[in-house]
């Protein structure tokens, strides 16, 4: 064991009912570092992470403490010995403050009694020390995403944590905040406490890591240094074989016009928005989140009403009030929440794919489930998901082949023009990732209009003919494939709101 | 674009015989059967006549377990039905009293209902941030304190004439007509639910209303329907509830909605939403209504009773859970 190793993880092999969560592995963190811990939705990441704070116990293996065996009963254990989590949704009390959320369980107490100057003044000492723009007293629930993921590094060193534990933290953040976030964690390790750092963004890792180790299906693959890796390697011990085109844009002739939005405006969302999309045609939203992208797509849908605007599909004003409206036109949105909002994840694939036509399919109000099953059958293998029998339960799928089951949904649909897709690749790994992209580019190909909904920079560059950035409600910008760059759609994404700011300062000062 | 990797997906079901009778209906099944073998030991007056003739006021209730059901998977409640039956069996014997023909207090009893559940619709519908029970805690109120402004001092009513009421009591054979009606509303109620494009909507709705929505489901409507249909099966029970008691007084119908709830519960419909069918919920009604008869066959105290049932409701809503841990446990030990 080297000498400045921290914590060393040995043969750990975790069982569930039914599944080896962990076969055998390997981990071992050095004081002051950031390792990064990668792999794909269901290689064991959460589990391991779970296995180190004590959440679940290991049933075979050893886990090494500053060069002491312990064994963590439940994650009081853990965070005693100085290990601390954040989690990619922050497990806080909305209903409580700031600084109440950073004590939790270990409160400024005197005689039986909370010491709330002491307990405030010294979260405000924290946040001060992450850079926060809010104060100890402000109520959690208020707090954007960002800025709740702060109060629980600010209660993990309330703790005197020497081990961080990130667990997808930027996931919901928009760049700046990451930015934000680099540069807090940066600080942590550059104050001896050591990070694991979980992440599906490659971006994360290049930015902070200085190792990596790679589990796939429940095993450990290796631990590698950043800078001695390739990115392609990377990915092939992530996915466990090579992606040899992560976007796959076919070229396709651009038809006539499907959709069509003017001028539509919604207060305190989006305001005079209007973009058009063609058949064969993918067009890209992107900008920061908040930037009013769904909001508009929902109001399109008939998800929400809007306060004005026009909606042409090849070229007739349509009139949608409710989602059924859209769908009968042929305009769908699959949401950004697969889970809560895409499907019914106690139910079957079958009639998951079948739930928006299943009165088409019946014969007077009566299911005809056969032609159920064969249709749902069809569209689950056309988009190639990894499951058993259309019987399987949604739930027992994983992100990527959750989305596939979305597509395929949309796709049963007969008369359906323009696909909406929102973050389809959100919380999805590398390798079905790249599938999901194989399938967008073959909708474009057989005349489909899709608008992709996108944060996620290198996915709207490598897929989109067009690619509208929104910033505060607004479009600010469009731009064709061949100009569009990375800087370029950030200045757009953010100029407004660099305005706005300077505005607000000045309307103070 | 055929599945790139060419990976086909199975289509076929498995239906055997020994997981319908593991299912949670099996089980009901099979504890219907042993009921009846018990309730015929401890009861000597345990005979097929002797239940049918007792029956009538029990299936009154059974009326609404089926709108019940509905609500409960739609992920809703209604605790409001105790009292629409209380309104509605008031509002019909007032009806009939006056001398009108008795057809037209018999859809008095129906309107009444059909509006009360119609005004719970209408409610849970338009604000449709408000919790389904309280809302219906209000109405539940509401309706009865109507009932009882009507009842007036006495607090009660009787049926000055009988004759029409008499006839929907009467029987076929030795079976009172009430218990066809029961058996044809537990077949439509069940075929729909189970077969038809509302049925799946209501499912749909219940395990994930957002994702419903999405789909296109018009889930306001959908709540209001049922809502709608809960209030006339309620007015329904009301009607034949006059007919078995001949009057109707201020405790008419109270506690019927926990009865309802409780069989289906007891049925394996979860009141989380989404979850449960009507097979079983019929056959967990037949069972506690046959327990109580025979339980009051041999003079059990009613409150002892009510004990003995509440506690089969808690054990009913334990096995699930006690039988999934279980199975987790087997696949454990696969594993290893």
């Amino acid at each position: 064991m080297a000498e400045d190793t921290i914590l060393e993880l040995q043969n750990i092999t975790k069982i569930f009912p039914g599944v080896k969560a962990l076969d055998n592995v390997h981990f071992d963190l050095r004081r002051g570092e950031i390792h990064a811990l990668m792999g794909e939705n269901g290689a064991g990441k959460s589990t391991f992470i779970k296995v180190i704070t004590g959440v679940h116990a290991a049933e075979e293996g050893k886990m090494i403490l500053e060069g002491k065996e312990v064994h963590f009963k439940g994650p009081r254990d853990a965070s005693d010995a100085g290990i601390a989590a954040v989690y990619q949704h922050p497990t806080s009390y909305p209903e409580l403050s700031v600084a109440e959320n950073i004590f939790i369980g270990h409160e400024k107490m005197k005689h039986g009694l909370i010491q709330w100057k002491v307990m405030n003044d010294e979260a405000a000492e924290l946040l001060g020390r992450l850079d926060a723009d809010f104060g100890p007293t402000e109520e959690m629930g208020a707090l954007s995403v960002a800025q709740q993921q702060m109060v629980e590094i600010a209660k993990a060193l309330s703790t005197n944590a020497k081990i961080v534990i990130l667990d997808e933290p930027t996931a919901s953040l928009t760049q700046n905040e990451s930015q934000k976030l680099y540069r807090i964690v940066r600080q942590l390790r550059d104050h001896g406490v050591s990070v694991i750092f979980i992440s599906h963004r490659f971006e994360d890792m290049y930015e902070l890591a200085s190792r990596v180790t790679v589990l796939r299906d429940s095993q450990y693959i290796g631990t590698y240094d950043v800078d001695k890796i390739s990115n392609a390697d990377l990915i092939k011990a992530m996915v466990g074989r090579e992606i040899s085109d992560m976007y796959p844009k076919p070229e396709v002739k651009i038809g006539d016009e499907l959709l069509r939005i003017e001028g539509m405006s919604r207060t305190g969302f989006f305001k005079d928005v209007s973009l058009d999309v063609h058949e064969g045609e993918i067009v890209g939203m992107t900008g920061l989140v908040g930037a009013g992208r769904t909001e508009t797509m929902e109001s399109v849908c008939g998800i929400t009403k809007p306060d004005e605007g026009k909606v042409f599909l090849q070229g007739k004003e349509l009139h949608i009030h409710r989602p059924a409206d859209a769908m009968k036109e042929g305009i769908i949105l699959l949401p950004e929440d697969r889970q809560k909002q895409g499907l019914i994840l106690s139910w079957g694939l079958n009639r998951n794919v079948t739930l928006p036509i299943q009165e088409e399919l019946a014969s007077h109000g009566f299911n005809d489930n056969k032609k159920e099953n064969e249709l749902s059958k069809k569209y689950l293998e056309e988009v190639d998901t990894k499951a058993v029998t259309i019987f399987e339960q949604a739930s027992s799928l994983s992100g990527g082949n959750q989305q596939k089951v979305v597509v395929a949904k949309a796709l049963a649909q007969s008369n359906m023009k323009v696909i909406i897709m929102d973050e389809p690749t959100k919380g999805v790994d590398v390798g079905a990732k790249a599938e999901i992209y194989g399938i967008m580019g073959e909708l474009a190909k057989k005349g489909y209009g899709i608008i992709m909904i996108s944060s996620e920079m290198p996915e709207i560059l490598g897929m989109c003919d067009r690619i509208y950035v929104m910033c505060n409600g607004r479009v600010t910008g469009c731009l064709d494939r061949g100009e569009a760059t990375q800087e370029g759609i950030l200045t757009l994404s953010m100029e407004n709101s660099a305005k706005h700011e300077h505005a607000e300062t000045e309307a103070h000062s | 674009m055929a599945g790139k990797s060419g990976r086909t997906i199975q289509s076929v079901q498995k239906n055997s015989l020994k997981s319908t009778l593991l299912s949670w209906e099996g089980a009901l099944a099979i504890l219907f059967i042993a009921l009846n073998i018990f309730n015929s030991i401890i009861s000597p007056s345990y005979t097929v006549t002797n239940v049918l003739r007792e029956m009538p006021k029990y299936l009154c209730e059974i009326f609404m377990l089926f709108p019940m059901a509905y609500i409960l998977i739609l992920g809703d409640i209604d605790i409001s039905v105790g009292s629409i039956v209380c309104l509605s069996a008031t509002m019909g014997c007032f009806v009939c009293n006056t001398g009108l023909p008795v057809g037209l207090s018999f859809l008095t009893c129906l309107a009444v209902g059909t509006l009360c559940g119609l005004l719970n619709g209408i409610i849970l519908t338009t604000f449709t941030e408000l919790p389904a029970m309280i809302v219906t805690l209000g109405t539940q109120i509401i309706f009865r304190g109507i009932a009882e402004i009507t009842l007036g001092s006495g607090g009660s009513v009787s049926l000055k004439n009988t004759a029409g009421y008499n006839a929907i009591a009467g029987k076929v054979g030795i079976v009172p007509i009430v218990f066809f009606l029961v058996i044809i509303a537990a077949v439509i109620f069940t075929v729909i639910l189970a077969k038809t494009t509302f049925g799946r909507k209501l499912y749909a709705i219940g395990s994930n209303r957002t994702a419903a929505h999405y789909a296109g489901i018009n889930v306001q409507k959908c709540r209001l329907i049922v809502y709608t249909i809960m209030g006339l099966m309620a007015g329904l029970c009301g009607m034949f509830l006059t007919s078995a008691l001949f009057g109707a007084n201020t405790t008419t119908g109270q506690n019927f909605e926990m009865d309802v709830i409780a069989m289906a519960v007891f049925g394996g419909i979860a009141t989380t939403g989404g979850k449960g069918n009507l097979i079983g919920g019929i056959i967990s009604a037949f069972i506690i209504v046959l327990l109580r008869i025979a339980l009051g066959q041999i003079n059990l105290n009613s409150q002892l009773i009510l004990v003995i049932i509440g506690a089969l409701l808690i054990i009913a809503v334990l096995i699930p859970g006690i039988s999934s841990s279980f199975k987790a446990k087997q696949k454990m030990k696969a594993v290893e």
